[in-house]
């Protein structure tokens, strides 16, 4: 029964708190925008003539299939993060495609035109290794149980026979296994010999029913085995010396009916090895300079050849790169290598096949921004014809890297061919005859490592109108004068938006685009549509427009190091017209800690031409100060591990506004290697001086994460009316820093989950909470007066929810200004905790202009949705047993289950793969909150936490409204008609 | 010692032995049900079924997650699946779709490698109800992302209390007249009386009454002009009408005089 009244209750909460998706809001404000990464693996179907699939398999470990003609992705399959999803091989062969998974670890098979799996085999060598040894040795085999563990992968290709690809033969660093590809069963596996001296790189099969595996020892030898395809017997063993040889990988290469070709750097030669005669055992070695070639000094040379069917033996045709923009195409025959064709410069070549004819595709810069393309045939380097594509280089951009050919059969059995080039900053660009784009992909965005929202700039008559407010009183003639001709211009531009309604309205619907570019951006009415700085970890920004998803501007950072660490700060916002707004990035290497600043204009991109401090030492914090310059850029502080402080900007005035406020600005440092938070105070001459230290024990439990609250918050309500009538005030410290730590002891019954609210100014820990049986990860929210904190517990396998509240009580102490110098009072602090029944990626809070909407939690799901969850649900006043006042107060009674609704989903089947951040911002509108997702894909909506209040609803009436109104015109005029004619008839009576 | 050493060897061997035809089995195509076990990793079985949808048209979508994303599987085109190297635990294996919703379902692996499925419950952790193993996960719909529209219908709009409020009245005032005779002497003096009754005090000006006065003298002046001195007669109903709507839509000559007489 008491059940059933907390069914009723919620049910009945929930009428007042849902914010959930109307089927026909689909698409109208929300976009979303999948990804797939950095491609290392793409090939095109050129099963048929008319597919148009594109396989990739990208660094992000998805396996992917993209619609060539559009970009567009037909499907795509995201594995585990970590090298255990890693993609190691794609081979395709027919309608099948084979990934090798997780260093080795999985084979799997794919039907690419569903999309599903058709077999998957776990590539266990090292427990087969064991059962083949018992057959030998038992003592041994003991050994080598431990010592094959690790194996590594290495290599993978498909092996044919008698021109038909039946197996897939897999290479790891001590056995080579060979499966078969319509089901996966494996065919053999064999124990490589001497695998611990001797490193196996790189296999090769040419059809004739033999399995080649090349291994190295580096600076003596190269071992080539040759496995019979039936049953993995050794046909033959031998090893070759090649003293110069350190690596297979890269330099070596099989060409012809089965011939071994290396280049070597230091010797400048190329070696060529016969693999099937028997005498043959020395390495031929061809001195380059007899070809009247050289290799570039500190280059490796790299050797690219093609093998278009798996059955057949490759092409004697090869690519040698001597240095980074220089390709030569050679060829092999009779034993001797001739040059075909001498591309310099040239800056990417690639080898495609349709059919029988082979061609090489080869990139040249054209111009400082234009690079050429154009298509030669392998077995003669003669160029073909009317094959140039000019490619653009994107001045923002990066240069290009990869170059993957589609080369087809035209109807005159001409050959044609599209490009996919891939750039530095993960652009993929596809081209066809004679350069145009088809469509482009910016794949940087599968990695968006930080971002913001930044309003957008009012237009000229805006500005204006904010102009009119902005300065003080000429006199009140001119304010009126001027009040009025704003009024014009006002109803001048309403007219010319009417025209322009009028006009639009006569073209067909297709015609009429709303194209957003840089030049048409302001602000809307409601202030809605702002412009989302995306800063990714391939060092490129992004400007996107919020309501389309269009990208405005891109700009790519060269020189970033791989993982570095960025933080971007919003100095200037919209509002300073005419100063233009300022963005600052501070870009931090992850190992020396040295930073650099990149200061731009979020609205246009450009660099800004204000000179930026130069940063020598190891960046510890950044502090964003309200102080503005004279400029209204607000003052950014960066303290270097010696705790001294640099100003940015640093002006004059800005030192002078330093000096008379740094009594109070202090600020915090976390070192969580030696568990230490510690408190600074500026002083005048912008050095510090510590004030607190807190030690958290590093044997016992680490710092994982600390959180302060939002800058631009507001919180409206200062306190909760109680059903008593009285008030429950908040405590609301600005400075409030919440530390979660970890315990270094991982086991289930020890682990623990610690919570700090630190005080930033004093130091003075406001509340420690701990929670036993959990481990992390831990995600939290800390805002207004509560925190709300997921955790896994580990002794009921499940996570949970709790949220701690923190209140003055009855009375404030001071009213009017919050000081953490001067609290006697300690706070009372509330907590409660629920089971949440789903794993959890992130967690964020919506936020809205003043704060007075009520807020949710934005959950988001491995599963890719997004739940919004009434903060309402976790209110640690919920009471066990309903009261009177409870009820008054619209507390749902405490259920210990936090339900999940799948009308709570707010990105409905837009899923959001491995969310990793959710950014907030408030919108002009009180009622609505921007969201954009961020992880594999981009999401990008608005919520309504507590419904449009201020605005009318999408589903608003008119016609009914207006019909009644018409209606009940209509039928007073008719009924004082008839009144009328009622009254003169009686009057005659 | 020696013999220590024996069955050791004794030992691995067989568990090689075991190992080796578990391996087999694995390589073999079909069904496989039960663990493979991998070390000390094993492998989560089932198959997902969607009642009349065809697998083609939603396992490219769809994912097994296992405690989160801490395993991943995909679906076959017949849609069974495996998830390999689970170390031994209890984990709650989930199939995520955009298009439909599948129960989630808790797997126990022992350290041996036995495997049991049974219900998710979060709140009695340690109850078992067991569910077929290898896992067969049958979705229980389409998700139901959206909200539905407040449609708009006659009922809905008849049964609005402000439109009851309004009809019920426009009944009684419609019909009242029609029941009772108003000619009937005795009824007049029974409602004059009652009309007394409601005005307790005549001598206290109604404002309802005052207003009207006043705005039908401003209104009889502005088309009195219009309309002659004809038009007095048929105004003084007028204001009869909307002071005292409650007697009646079929105004009687009668009362025009009273309430003038008053």
């Amino acid at each position: 029964m008491a059940w059933l009244v907390v069914r009723l209750a919620i049910s009945v909460s929930l009428l007042y708190t849902a914010s959930a998706v109307f089927e026909d809001q689909v698409g109208k404000f929300d976009w979303r925008q999948q990804f797939i990464g950095k491609v290392r693996f793409a090939l095109f179907d050129t099963h048929s003539q008319a597919s148009k699939k594109l396989l990739v398999a990208t660094d992000k470990n998805v396996f992917a299939s993209l619609n060539s003609r559009t970009g567009d992705l037909f499907w795509r399959h995201v594995d585990k993060i970590g090298p255990e999803g890693h993609i190691d091989a794609l081979l395709m062969y027919g309608q099948d495609a084979v990934v090798v998974t997780g260093n080795g670890r999985l084979l799997r098979s794919w039907e690419t035109t569903v999309g599903g799996l058709k077999w998957e085999t776990v590539l266990d060598t090292g427990r087969l290794f064991m059962l083949f040894c018992v057959n030998i040795r038992i003592n041994w085999c003991i050994k080598l149980t431990v010592s094959t563990f690790d194996h590594s992968f290495q290599a993978a290709a498909l092996v044919g026979v008698q021109d038909f690809v039946k197996y897939v033969a897999v290479l790891k660093k001590s056995a080579i296994s060979l499966h078969d590809l319509s089901s996966g069963s494996q065919i053999w596996v064999e124990n490589l010999p001497d695998s611990d001296t001797v490193q196996y790189q790189t296999i090769y099969s040419g059809g004739n029913g033999l399995v080649f595996v090349f291994g190295v020892v580096p600076n003596s030898h190269i071992v080539i085995v040759e496995y019979k395809i039936e049953d993995g017997e050794i046909m033959r063993k031998k090893s070759v010396e090649a003293a110069w040889m350190s690596s297979l990988e890269s330099s070596c290469t099989v060409i012809s009916s089965g011939i071994l070709l290396c280049v070597d750097q230091i010797t400048q030669s190329l070696y060529t090895l016969q693999l099937q005669s028997a005498e043959q055992t020395e390495i031929r070695q061809i001195h380059l300079q007899t070809l009247d070639l050289e290799v570039a000094s500190g280059f490796q040379p790299v050797l690219t050849s093609t093998q278009p069917n798996p059955a057949q033996p490759p092409l004697s045709e090869f690519f040698l790169q001597l240095s980074p923009d220089h390709h030569i195409l050679l060829q092999l025959k009779d034993g001797l290598i001739a040059p075909l064709r001498d591309f310099n410069p040239s800056y990417l070549a690639a080898f495609a096949t349709s059919g029988e004819r082979t061609v090489a595709a080869v990139m040249s810069p054209k111009n400082d921004t234009a690079c050429s393309i154009n298509l030669f045939s392998a077995d003669t380097g003669r160029r073909h014809l009317d094959t140039t594509i000019i490619y653009h280089m994107d001045p923002n951009g990066g240069k290009p890297n990869r170059l993957y050919v589609h080369a087809f059969l035209k109807k005159d059995d001409s050959v044609g061919y599209r490009v996919m080039v891939q750039t530095e900053d993960l652009t993929l660009t596809f081209l066809q005859q004679p350069g145009r784009v088809v469509w482009v992909r910016e794949e940087a965005l599968a990695d968006v490592v930080t971002m913001e929202m930044v309003d957008l700039p009012f237009t000229g008559t805006q500005a204006e109108l904010e102009g009119e407010f902005g300065k003080k009183a000429d006199g009140l003639l001119p304010m009126v004068l001027k009040r009025l001709s704003s009024q014009f211009i006002l109803l001048q531009a309403w007219l010319a938006h009417l025209w322009k309604l009028f006009y639009d309205a006569r073209k067909p619907r297709s015609s009429v685009k709303n194209e957003v570019t840089i030049d048409t951006l302001s602000r809307d009415e409601f202030n809605l549509q702002k412009m989302m700085v995306m800063v990714t970890a391939s060092g490129k920004l992004f400007g996107i427009d919020s309501k389309s998803g269009t990208i405005l501007w891109k700009q790519y950072l060269e020189n970033i190091q791989p993982d570095s660490v960025f933080k971007l700060i919003v100095q200037r916002t919209t509002a300073h017209f005419p100063h233009p707004p300022q963005c600052t990035l501070l870009i931090k290497n992850k190992d020396t800690g040295l930073g650099n600043l990149y200061v731009f204009n979020p609205i246009f991109g450009k660099k800004s031409q204000i000179s930026v401090p130069a940063l020598p030492r190891p960046v510890l914090q950044t502090l964003l100060l309200p102080v503005i310059d004279q400029d209204y850029a607000k003052v950014l502080l960066l303290i270097d591990d010696q705790y001294k402080v640099t100003a940015f900007p640093s002006t004059k005035n800005v030192l002078q506004q330093l000096q008379d406020t740094a009594s109070s600005i202090f600020f915090y440092l976390v070192d969580s290697s030696q568990g230490k938070l510690s408190g600074f105070r500026l002083r005048k001459d912008l050095s510090t001086e510590l004030i607190w230290e807190v030690v958290i024990p590093t044997e016992v439990q680490k710092i994982v994460a600390i959180k302060g609250k939002r800058a631009n918050e507001h919180v409206h309500s200062q306190g909760r009316v109680m059903g008593d009538r009285s008030v429950l005030y908040k405590y609301l410290n600005p400075n409030l820093l919440a530390v979660i730590t970890e315990s270094t002891d991982t086991h289930q019954e020890r682990s623990f989950v610690g919570i700090f609210l630190i005080d930033g100014v004093t130091g003075r820990i406001v509340h420690e909470a701990v929670q036993r049986k959990a481990r992390g990860p831990v995600h939290f929210v800390h805002s207004e007066n509560w925190m709300v904190y997921v955790y896994w517990n580990s002794k009921f396998r499940r996570n949970e929810f709790s949220v701690l509240e923190l209140f003055e009580g009855a009375e404030l102490y001071n009213s009017t200004v919050f000081s953490s110098l001067d609290r006697p009072h300690p706070p009372q602090v509330l907590q409660q905790s629920y089971i949440f029944p789903a794993p959890i990626s992130t967690l964020e809070a919506t936020l809205t202009e003043k704060g007075i909407t009520s807020r949710h939690l934005l959950v988001g799901l491995p599963s890719g949705n997004i739940l919004s969850l009434p903060k309402m649900f976790l209110d640690p006043r919920r009471p066990e047993v309903v009261s009177e006042q409870s009820r008054e107060e619209n507390l749902i009674p405490y259920a210990p289950e936090m339900p999940i609704r799948e009308e709570w989903f707010i990105n409905y089947n837009q899923t959001v793969s491995r969310i990793r951040g959710i950014h907030t911002a408030p919108s002009g509108l009180e009622s609505t909150c921007l969201v954009v997702a961020y992880g594999l894909d981009i999401y990008q909506t608005r919520v309504f936490p507590s419904k449009q209040f201020d605005v009318l609803k999408d589903d608003y009436d008119y016609v009914l409204i207006s019909s009644v109104l018409f209606g009940l015109f209509f039928a007073t005029m008719i009924s004082k008609r008839l009144a009328e004619v009622k009254l003169l008839n009686r009057a005659w009576r | 010692m020696q013999q220590m050493k024996r069955l050791l060897v004794v030992y691995v061997a067989l568990q090689a032995l075991f190992a080796l035809s578990w391996c087999f089995s694995d390589a073999e195509p079909g069904p496989a049900a039960g663990s493979q076990s991998n070390g000390d990793r094993f492998k989560i079985e089932g198959r997902a079924i969607v009642p009349g949808v065809k697998t083609q048209d939603w396992i490219s979508t769809a994912r097994i997650l296992v405690e989160g994303e801490e395993y991943v599987g995909f679906l076959k085109t017949d849609g069974s699946f495996a998830v390999n190297d689970v170390p031994s635990g209890s984990y709650v294996v989930e199939i995520v779709s955009p298009s439909f919703r599948f129960d989630p379902v808790r797997v126990d692996i022992t350290s041996k490698g036995k495997m049991r499925a049974r219900l998710v419950n979060y709140i009695k952790t340690s109850e078992v109800i067991r569910q077929p193993y290898p896992l067969q996960i049958r979705s229980s719909g389409p998700h139901t992302y959206f909200m539905k529209r407040e449609t708009w219908g006659w009922t809905d709009f008849l049964m609005n209390p402000m439109v009851m409020m309004m009809v019920l009245p426009l009944l009684i005032i419609v019909l009242l007249p029609k029941v009772v005779n108003t000619n009937d002497p005795e009824m007049r003096k029974e409602m004059e009386q009652s009309m007394n009754m409601l005005n307790p005090n005549p001598e206290l000006p109604d404002v309802s009454e005052f207003m009207t006065k006043l705005f039908s003298k401003g209104s009889s002046k502005s088309s009195g002009g219009n309309k002659g001195s004809r038009s007095v007669a048929p105004k003084r109903s007028d204001t009869m009408c909307t002071s005292r709507p409650a007697q009646g839509g079929d105004v009687d000559p009668n009362s025009v005089s009273y309430t003038y007489l008053k």
